[in-house]
């Protein structure tokens, strides 16, 4: 939903990194406003995971040029589990396995993080249970998820559906999904694609990482961005995805060496 | 990996527990001599199996060498350097604690042990060992009315000898090794319990023991019997003050099950670990053992080791009686230049006896942590079954993680399986939980929390908050 | 394990008589000859005292007539052809005699020879090993060659002994990208001792993939060392498979100097009457991104006993390492023994290290499983057996792995 008055929630502005001696991102912007469905799509390689690693604060990647504002703050100067508690969220690709450490727990603690920097009262055991009980529904998981070791033996579907639950436990106001869709079957999708759908309000906007149109299928974006060599190459809005699912992304190559040239 | 120092950094924490208690001491001399040993015995009023007990252990130590195959590195121990006795003046009879030193309360409370009868806890009896003596054990009266002893071991001496003569040395010879030799010769205080046939103890038996001298060695010995169809939970405490020279503390325990009977011994032990540049701290020169004599009966040992300069200690079972069952579950946790050399022994004799062994090794700075096991089959022991699991974590590229499980079969109707792996904390689990809004410390808290959940879980539930605490302790500090 | 001569270690007085016995040093390992002779003098005798030698105490070779092996039985004809030579060891008559070496391969020069032997030994941690200088102090020949960069190879070495002492001796070179097939049968058909020493070094790239199998008799002892150096993008797939022997002790010993090289090891050994069998084996990661995989089976009969001892280092150096052992035992008889011990050092923490060790019969479901389809319990148990074999001698190069006719082997029950 589009709303050119909407306060922005996310200003990334000429964003270069780099991880060891590989530069990546070569001069990124992107302005997300409350409410809105961003789709940022482009092959392997292109720079789009770089970015939903760099707005999370992995540690592997070195910002080197360009500013990230989130609500006016510079999202850059803060540890990954601040920009976590003040309502960024980085949906994974790989979401990694902890054995030993259970979800459940790992679940509270992470909602109570983000609810001490909300101001809110930490939820004891027993409220929490109620709680995530009631988020289970949002991406129809079985509650025996919870008594396991974080995403351990999970099937790639129930590693997504995890995430999505997190999601929901946490109410970010910027949610950046990383390929949110690979790996997943089609009644998968449907679910994962459901519970976004459903946690998408005014207040909050969803930054969609994907490389194929059936995420797309699922949840409608606002605004479709083509990323290559590190850049949004061109915007537009969802029938951008179309077209790129017409024509490939050969165009992309093409529009790039043109780019070259008039640079050069 | 960038945040490798920084999890270094967070084992590396100050001990809480380094204060020395100024109070008088009585001291006997220097040295190692069949003198002492009399001394002792004199001191504590023995009857003379006990004298002979120790005199004979005296001299089988005199013909030993001290072991070196856990290629343990330390410098040599002068054993005519160290005091074999030392207790708090003022200690003769405590009737009540009202006449126990208030120095001496005032310091188990520091160590949140409180004896008070006021501040006691609730459902927990405290046997609380001060250097050389017991100073006080709570709830002694109403464990008598279920005819369960828990007293010091001297008290036992005096009023239960038959038990002791009848017990002591049963399970861990004094010639088993150079250490409970030593033990046996100059043992000074410990425990003993005692659950009379059917009874199941109505409480959670505990001693802590404090070393607070500089130059006195500790060498308590424990003696808990359980008789047919008895049960009982046990934990011990441990720590010490800092000083920059090395104590020596070598301690024997044996455990005595009959038929139906069981025992659960669980231990955190946190004596000092010396600094960081391996200065000071505790030599933890450790025999314990459990014999299952009964059929159906059950030992099991817990142990949170996290102090100590040097640990050296293999809680064992022997399962003798049919179907009896040896359980080891244990963590060892290393920093700096602290070395460990930890694991179990289960000995299957009898038929149909099983055991699980469940051990987790975490190794950071420049330390050494090894797990040495050995799983036994004997020829008799049909329908036996063991099952073992050994993981090592590693923190830092200087910490060295070791595994050593000897299994020896001569029975093919048995069973036995060792599995073992390696892992770290990788950068990629950290900034997962990090990017849930989890702080760095607390993250890699979890995660060694859960590395050691299955062990934690066999913790007395009274004591699992302590370990995980004591653990979180270790792992305080700032971040990197 | 180093003796000083300030302290005489207790010399056995059979063995003071066999070196006496000896011939004078002579020919191009006279050198080693003495040198061998000397450690022998001063090394104490293996025994149970000592931690590696706990469960195989040495003293019984005594009992051996340990006279150099008159002659031998030849079991396959001396051949070569443009990609393989097929040789028979003897250890006194020169095995390459009459015998045209193909293109690639070479006899390594008299100075080279000085230079290579007993390097990876050392590098390996064999020196001053009392079985190495038991074949040093006897062994009068070596067969030393070098496979060319990139060139392929297949050699068959053949060693059969009625009775008395046979030391055998190799040394093979494998420049980079060499590709060598060893396929090593050793026999034994009468009381003795058979005692191999083979050093491997592989240069970069190089691929080594050896099969030994080794049959003795109940009087027969084997005392083999194998030691191979790997430098990186190296492969080593050695296979080995004894049966049959009073006594045999296996040490293969691999060093992978720069890490980056693949090992592959495969064990079987078979124990029944009152048979000894005893690995142990040994691997050290010198440098990182190191591989090993490593399983080991034994099965022990009668009263048989079966010992195995598999360490792997992983130092600092050696970040990303990748270890997988398995012991894997059966035991059949209540009079047979297993002893099994994996021994894993690590001082690095980004790698991946496991190992797992299992005892026990054969599995009753499995049986049941079996016999519920109509085969006896004999018959079921026999597939079993093979079954277990299977795993480890279908990694035998196919040359090797009709040397080993399993269905003939008596895998006894008690």
């Amino acid at each position: 939903m589009i709303r050119p008055d909407a306060p922005v929630l996310l200003e990334i502005r000429d964003l270069h990194a780099r991880v060891e001696d590989k530069e990546i991102l070569k001069g990124v912007n992107l302005t997300i406003r409350a409410g809105e469905v961003h789709a940022v799509m482009g092959r392997n390689g292109s720079g789009k995971s770089t970015l939903s690693k760099v707005l999370a604060g992995h540690p592997a990647y070195t910002v080197t040029g360009g500013s990230v504002h989130y609500r006016g703050e510079n999202l850059l100067d803060l540890d990954p589990e601040k920009r976590a508690r003040i309502g960024v969220f980085l949906g994974f690709q790989y979401p990694v396995e902890i054995p030993g450490v259970s979800n459940l727990e790992f679940l509270r603690v992470a909602t109570n993080a983000r609810r001490t920097e909300q101001g809110h009262e930490e939820l004891d055991t027993f409220a929490f249970e109620d709680l995530v009980r009631e988020r289970l529904k949002v991406v129809q998981m079985d509650p025996a998820f919870l008594d396991r070791s974080v995403n351990e033996g999970f099937s790639g579907g129930e590693k997504k559906r995890n995430e999505i639950l997190q999601m929901a436990l946490l109410e970010p106001l910027v949610a950046i999904l990383d390929e949110t869709d690979s790996g997943l079957d089609i009644d998968a999708l449907r679910i994962v694609a459901a519970g976004v759908n459903q946690l998408a309000t005014a207040e909050n906007a969803t930054l969609l990482i994907t490389h194929y149109q059936r995420l797309l299928d699922a949840i409608t974006p606002d605004y479709v961005h083509v990323m290559a060599a590190g850049r949004i190459l061109r915007t537009g809005g969802k029938e951008l995805a179309l077209e790129l699912e017409e024509r490939g992304y050969d165009w992309v190559d093409q529009e790039l060496a043109a780019l070259a040239g008039e640079v050069a | 990996m960038s945040n490798a120092q920084a999890v270094g950094d967070l084992v590396s924490q100050p001990y809480k527990y380094g204060f020395v208690t100024d109070i008088e001491t009585e001291k006997i001399a220097k040295g190692l001599s069949e003198d002492v040993v009399r001394l002792i015995s004199s001191k504590k009023d023995e009857p003379s199996f006990l004298l002979d007990f120790r005199l004979r252990a005296y001299r089988q130590w005199l013909q030993m060498q001290e072991p070196d195959w856990a290629r343990l590195g330390y410098p040599q121990i002068d054993y005519q350097d160290i005091i074999y006795y030392a207790a708090p003046k003022r200690q003769e009879k405590k009737a009540s604690l009202d006449e126990v030193d208030p120095k001496l309360l005032e310091t188990f409370d520091k160590l949140g042990i409180p004896l008070s009868e006021q501040k006691r806890l609730s459902n927990v009896a405290v046997d609380a060992v001060f250097d050389s003596v017991s100073i006080a054990t709570t709830y002694k009266e109403k464990l008598a009315e279920h005819g369960v002893i828990f007293c010091s071991i001297s008290e036992a001496v005096k009023e239960h000898p038959e038990l002791i003569e009848r017990y002591l040395g049963t399970v861990v010879p004094s010639n088993d090794n150079y250490f409970s030799a030593l033990n046996s010769a100059v043992f000074s205080d410990g425990s003993f319990v005692f659950i009379p046939k059917g009874v199941e103890c109505p409480m959670e038996l505990s001693t802590y023991f404090r070393i607070n001298s500089g130059d006195t060695g500790q060498f308590e010995r424990t003696l808990i019997v359980a008789e047919e169809g008895a049960s009982v939970s046990y934990l011990e405490g441990c720590t010490a003050p800092m000083f920059d020279t090395n104590q020596l503390h070598a301690a024997v325990v044996e455990l005595v099950a009959l038929d139906d009977a069981s025992i659960k011994y669980s231990t955190v032990q946190n004596w000092y670990a010396g600094d960081e540049n391996g200065v000071g701290g505790i030599y933890n020169f450790v025999t314990k053992r459990g014999q299952c004599r009964g059929e159906r009966s059950k030992i099991s040992w817990t142990q949170v080791e996290t102090g100590s300069s040097i640990t050296w200690k293999y809680p064992s079972c022997v399962l003798q009686g049919a179907d009896s069952v040896g359980e080891f579950y244990s963590v060892a946790l290393t920093n700096n230049c602290q070395q460990a050399d930890t694991g179990t022994k289960m000995i299957h004799v009898g038929p149909r006896t099983r055991s699980t062994i469940v051990s987790k090794g975490i190794s950071a700075g420049r330390s050494a942590n090894s797990y040495r096991g050995l799983v036994q089959i004997g020829p008799k022991a049909a329908g036996a079954k063991n099952y073992s699991q050994c993981d090592s974590m590693l923190i830092g590229d200087q910490a060295a993680a070791n595994t050593y499980p000897y299994i020896r079969s001569q029975q093919p109707q048995a069973a036995v399986e060792h599995e073992a792996s390696t892992c770290r904390i990788s950068e990629d689990q950290l900034f997962y939980l990090q990017s849930r809004g989890i702080g760095f410390e607390e993250a890699v808290s979890m995660m060694v929390s859960g590395f050691c959940r299955d062990v934690f879980n066999q913790l007395p539930m009274e004591f699992a908050a302590e370990a995980d605490k004591l653990l979180a302790l270790k792992l305080e500090g700032s971040v990197g | 394990m180093t003796a000083s001569l300030s302290a005489p270690t207790s010399r056995a007085a059979w063995l003071e008589r066999w070196l006496s016995q000896l011939p004078e040093p002579s020919g191009p390992l006279a050198a080693v000859q003495q040198r061998g002779r000397q450690a022998l003098s001063q090394l104490p005798v293996p025994s149970s005292r000592v931690e590696e030698w706990r469960f195989t105490d040495l003293a019984l070779l005594q009992d051996l007539p340990l006279t150099q092996a008159a002659g031998t039985s030849a079991t396959a004809a001396a051949s070569s052809d443009a990609v393989g030579l097929c040789l028979q060891l003897d250890g006194s008559t020169d095995p390459l005699a009459g015998v045209a070496l193909p293109a690639g391969v070479q006899l390594l020069s008299e100075s080279e020879l000085a230079q290579g032997l007993g390097h990876t030994l050392a590098a390996t941690g064999c020196h001053d090993h009392w079985p190495v200088e038991l074949n040093h102090a006897s062994a009068g020949r070596v067969l030393a060659l070098r496979v060319s960069s990139r060139c392929k190879l297949r050699l068959e070495l053949h060693s059969s002994v009625s009775t008395g002492l046979l030391p055998l001796r190799v040394l093979l070179v494998l420049e980079e990208k060499a590709e060598l097939e060893l396929c090593q049968k050793l026999e034994a058909h009468g009381s003795g001792l058979t005692s191999l020493v083979l050093e491997a070094h592989l240069a970069r790239g190089a691929r080594l993939d050896h099969g030994l199998v080794a049959s003795g008799c109940s009087d027969a002892a084997l005392l083999a060392h194998l030691a191979i150096e790997q430098e990186p993008e190296s492969h080593v797939a050695l296979t080995s498979v004894t049966a049959g022997w009073g006594l045999a002790r296996l040490e293969p010993r691999l060093v992978q100097v720069d890490g980056q090289a693949t090992s592959t090891l495969r064990g079987l050994q078979l124990v029944g009457g009152r048979q000894i069998a005893d690995t142990h084996s040994h691997v050290l990661f010198a440098g990182p991104e190191g591989q090993l995989d490593q399983l080991h089976k034994a099965v022990a009969a009668g009263q048989g006993r079966s010992v195995f001892n598999g360490a792997v280092q992983v130092p600092r150096a050696a970040q990303r390492t990748n270890a997988a052992q398995l012991s894997r035992n059966l035991l059949l008889s209540d009079r047979a023994r297993i002893d099994t011990k994996p021994e894993l050092e690590i001082v690095a923490d980004d790698v991946k290290c496991a190992h797992g060790a299992t005892v026990s019969s054969l599995q009753t479901d499995e049986l049941f499983y079996l016999q519920s389809r109509g085969i006896d319990a004999e018959q079921a148990s026999g597939l079993l057996k093979r079954a277990f074999c299977e795993e480890v001698l279908r990694d035998l190069p196919a040359v090797a792995r009709r040397w080993c006719p399993i269905e003939q082997w008596q895998l006894e029950d008690a």
